[in-house]
């Protein structure tokens, strides 16, 4: 479903930065994998790079067989509302649209019609619980709200690639844990795709596969079995392992 | 939602960030369709304007009407240039570039049609306001009575419907769709020091000084042959001023670290460095357009002066009349003059005197030569000082005008005059006067002297009469006169002044009313860079009041930032501006020093309360931000 071959990104600057060296990464259809690693390790820019915002300097991405790169402007941003969905740390709402504007964005720009968006923004408020604010500003939720109208957004065109970028990062525990139930649940029901970037070690243990990177190259990689407490225990191992004195993980990424 | 209603919902909930845009759209309609009022106005369309003034009018009008064009498209830049990282998110949820270009396509042309309906509205509020100035400045007989402007409103609804359309597809079509990591990442990104070379920096203080140099020595004529090529380097040598020099100093400054770490110049400077790009392009822009508005007022102004001196000349009496030696209506003219005086209820004072002259020995010319009783007649009506002159001796008497009427034939002190064969006096005094209209220095002898000279080369008699000060009685009775007498005998100074002021009023009301649209332009150019960075300041000094900084350094960094955005180009601008205004004196040969002060004045005041208004903003803004 998503491979990554041999990508490197080097920052073009007074002092060029090799944020990523030969990346390799595969994910399955259906996968929920979480990219682990300390500040700085390229998480992010991975992530970047696989969401189209970023282009690797050398190696491939490929998803589905296509390499999204190689597009065109326009059939990018076919590809981009079509097939991708984001969640960022911030949320990234719109602050001039309701919930339910936002939610039907993607839909909206695909120039779907506006009774197919009606029905599939009720169908999705039914199912993350936000009915009740569809038509409040995205001024007037709380944080976690926020979060699950980004979720919304994300999945309503039932993208085959979701990509969440510390969606837990601004949340309390309860909204945290709220969240990434919820992304578990969309995964384990629609089937989707999910590729997850954190620093929290209780949100990276939702996922059924963690890799690690550290200083943009490969580290390790770690799978969920059945006990959720147990992958978070040996992730939280892993994680002191490769930070030496083990402060890195509970730093907020900057 | 359709895509229609998102960019309407994008643009209705988000006022606040399209209300500059916005109003500076408005306020460029209202000026061009108060403009058009006025020149589709009734009363100025008769036979009393003629032809050169409604031409005038119309190259006005497209002047205002391109500026207009450049000025909506700068804001609408910088309007564009904070939303970038909405673009990026935008782009992030699967907009095409096409759908961006609709997008801003379709908003601007929902703002340009409310900016032109709102523009036009406000107009008519204003229109009778503008009336009655116009009506002052214009000296025009009859009232401007306010009216439905149709055409006017038609004019500028069609035009600037047409401006908001070119402006919207043009920009739409080369809306840059950069690297979208570049887009999310927002302003954060320096855009960069503008490059600087030595070269460059040498080249701008050559253009300048030689630019400065050239308008300073060339005279006359020659001002009117250099004045292309000095705007040409000026404006050069103004752009590499902006772009390189600044940049020099700043980097200079930034390296001084007892001066850059000293207290709150680092935050200063820095912003100053970080800015430096669009500071330079803002300043150069505000700079050129500020120097347009005040050289086209100033000019304007001081070649009013100019004119007004020139019509004035050497008369310093309402009325006049000059009698040549072969002149054989002298007696009915006289008449006539005295009664159409007093039909008009002006109590005139009549005076006469023989203009004598004389060929004064050492002299190539023929020099007047009169009495001390008649001057001090003339003295008398005409406000001067009553002098006396000895036995022996002669005053001679220099035309006081502040206008360079010809080559003053300097007359000094010598030490004996000999006026001819019989007389020979020595000089006692050098006095300035306007009792007679003689623009050279002329002689007053004594009673006894004036009696003993010999036959005139050339004799002609002057009349003159001192009335009340009733201006409308003066002008009618000088329109009768004049085509009764005919205007190469009679003078009638009030009258002449009228038609003049009357001609030249369209062109001065014309020439303020550009100038003041360059000035508030100028003015918005600087709200647009202020406030393109109001939020990256806002989050700025959040950041900064963190670590501990008072209300009062606050103000401080804030006054300095700002004051720096009005008055660098400001500084410029006035001098450029009096550079120019006194070049334009080189060229009429007058004296322009108060005109230019009082017009640079007048603007610098104008400048320091808007900066005033705009810090005290723009300073709460940034502390309600904290």
């Amino acid at each position: 479903m998503l491979e990554v071959k041999q990508a490197s990104k080097i920052y073009e600057g007074k002092v060029a930065h090799r944020a990523l060296s030969d990346i390799n990464l595969s994910l399955d259809k259906g996968e929920f994998v979480g990219i682990m690693g300390p500040s700085g390790s390229g998480k992010t820019t991975l992530l970047n790079m696989i969401a189209t915002i970023d282009a690797p300097t050398t190696g491939n991405v490929f998803i589905d067989g296509k390499n999204p790169h190689h597009l065109k402007k326009n059939e990018l941003a076919k590809f981009r509302r079509r097939e991708l969905g984001f969640v960022f740390q911030d949320f990234n709402l719109m602050h001039t649209l309701t919930v339910e504007e936002n939610m039907v964005l993607p839909l909206t720009l695909d120039g779907k019609k506006v009774r197919e968006m009606k029905d599939k923004a009720t169908v999705m408020a039914e199912k993350l619980g936000i009915s009740s604010i569809m038509n409040s500003r995205t001024h007037e939720i709380s944080g976690g709200q926020a979060q699950r109208a980004a979720v919304a957004r994300a999945m309503i065109h039932s993208p085959k690639l979701l990509l969440a970028d510390e969606p837990t990062g601004n949340l309390d525990s309860a909204s945290s844990k709220a969240v990434m139930e919820l992304l578990e649940s969309l995964n384990r029901v629609d089937e989707t795709t999910m590729m997850l970037v954190t620093h929290d070690p209780q949100a990276a243990s939702y996922c059924q596969r963690v890799v690690f990177i550290q200083d943009g190259k490969f580290y390790s990689e770690i799978n969920r079995g059945d006990n959720r407490q147990t992958f978070f225990q040996r992730i939280i191992d892993t994680l002191s392992l490769m930070g030496g004195d083990g402060h890195d993980f509970s730093s907020i990424r900057g | 939602m359709t895509f229609r209603q998102f960019a309407v919902n994008n643009v209705l909930r988000n006022i606040r960030l399209y209300a500059a845009y916005f109003l500076s759209s408005t306020f460029t309609v209202m000026v061009f369709f108060t403009f058009s009022v006025f020149m589709f106005h009734p009363a100025l369309n008769g036979t009393d304007m003629n032809q050169n003034v409604a031409k005038g009018m119309m190259t006005a009008a497209i002047i205002i009407y391109v500026f207009s064009f450049f000025f909506v498209l700068y804001s609408m830049g910088s309007f564009l240039q904070s939303r970038k990282k909405e673009f990026g998110l935008l782009m992030m949820q699967g907009m095409s570039t096409g759908q961006i270009r609709t997008m801003v396509f379709l908003e601007n042309m929902f703002i340009g049609f409310f900016a032109t309906l709102g523009g036009i509205t406000v107009g008519l509020v204003f229109t009778k306001f503008i009336l009655l100035i116009a009506e002052n400045i214009l000296i025009i007989s009859t009232a401007l009575n306010f009216y439905i402007p149709w055409k006017a409103m038609m004019l500028t609804f069609g035009s600037f419907i047409v401006l908001f359309f070119i402006i919207s597809i043009s920009v739409s079509i080369v809306l840059r769709s950069k690297k979208l990591i570049h887009l999310i990442q927002g302003n954060k990104r320096s855009k960069g020091d503008p490059k600087t070379s030595r070269l460059l920096t040498v080249i701008a203080a050559v253009l300048l000084a030689g630019g400065y140099v050239t308008a300073l020595v060339t005279r006359q004529m020659q001002v009117v042959i250099a004045m292309v090529p000095v705007v040409t380097i000026v404006v050069i040598g103004t752009y590499l001023l902006f772009t390189q020099l600044s940049v020099y100093v700043i980097r200079k400054l930034k390296n001084r670290k007892t001066l850059f770490w000293r207290k709150t110049n680092m935050i200063l400077f820095s912003d100053l460095s970080f800015r430096m790009k669009d500071n330079a392009r803002t300043f150069f822009l505000v700079a050129i357009i500020s120097t347009v508005a005040f050289c086209s007022i100033g000019a304007l102004y001081g070649f009013q002066s100019v004119l007004t001196s020139m019509a004035q000349g050497n008369q310093s009496l309402p009325f006049s009349y000059t009698a040549y030696e072969d002149n054989e209506d002298e007696r009915e003219d006289i008449e006539t003059i005295s009664q159409t005086l007093s039909e008009h209820d002006l109590n005139a004072t009549q005076e006469e005197i023989s203009l004598r002259y004389y060929d004064v020995l050492d002299s190539e010319d023929t020099s007047m030569v009169i009495s001390q009783s008649d001057y001090n007649r003339f003295a008398a009506i005409t406000g001067e000082d009553s002098i006396s002159v000895g036995d022996n001796g002669v005053i001679i008497s220099h035309f006081e005008a502040n206008i360079n009427l010809g080559d003053q034939k300097e007359k000094e002190l010598k030490e004996l005059v000999t006026i001819d064969s019989e007389v020979s006096v020595h000089p006692e005094q050098n006095i300035t006067s306007r009792a007679l209209p003689e623009v050279d220095p002329y002689f007053i002898v004594s009673d006894e002297q004036f009696e003993r000279l010999s036959e005139p080369e050339v004799a002609e008699t002057y009349y003159g009469w001192q009335t009340k000060d009733d201006k409308q009685a003066k002008i009618e009775a000088g329109k009768e006169l004049w085509e009764e007498v005919g205007p190469s005998l009679i003078a009638a100074t009030d009258y002449e002044m009228f038609q003049l002021n009357k001609g030249y009023g369209p062109v001065l009301f014309v020439g303020l009313f550009i100038g003041i649209v360059f000035f508030v332009a100028a003015g918005s150019f600087l709200y647009f860079r202020l406030y393109s960075d109001l939020d990256d300041d806002k989050e700025k000094f959040q950041a900064i009041a963190k670590l501990g900084l008072s209300e009062k350094e606050l103000k401080k960094v804030l006054t300095r930032q700002v004051a720096i955005l009005f008055f660098t180009p400001m500084a410029v601008a006035l001098l450029h501006g009096a550079v120019a205004l006194t070049a334009l004196s080189h060229l009429f040969m007058y004296n322009l020093f108060i005109e230019a002060v009082t017009v640079l004045g007048i603007f610098f005041v104008i400048q320091v309360i808007y900066f005033f208004i705009v810090r005290f903003f723009y300073i709460k803004q940034i502390k309600s931000g904290i």
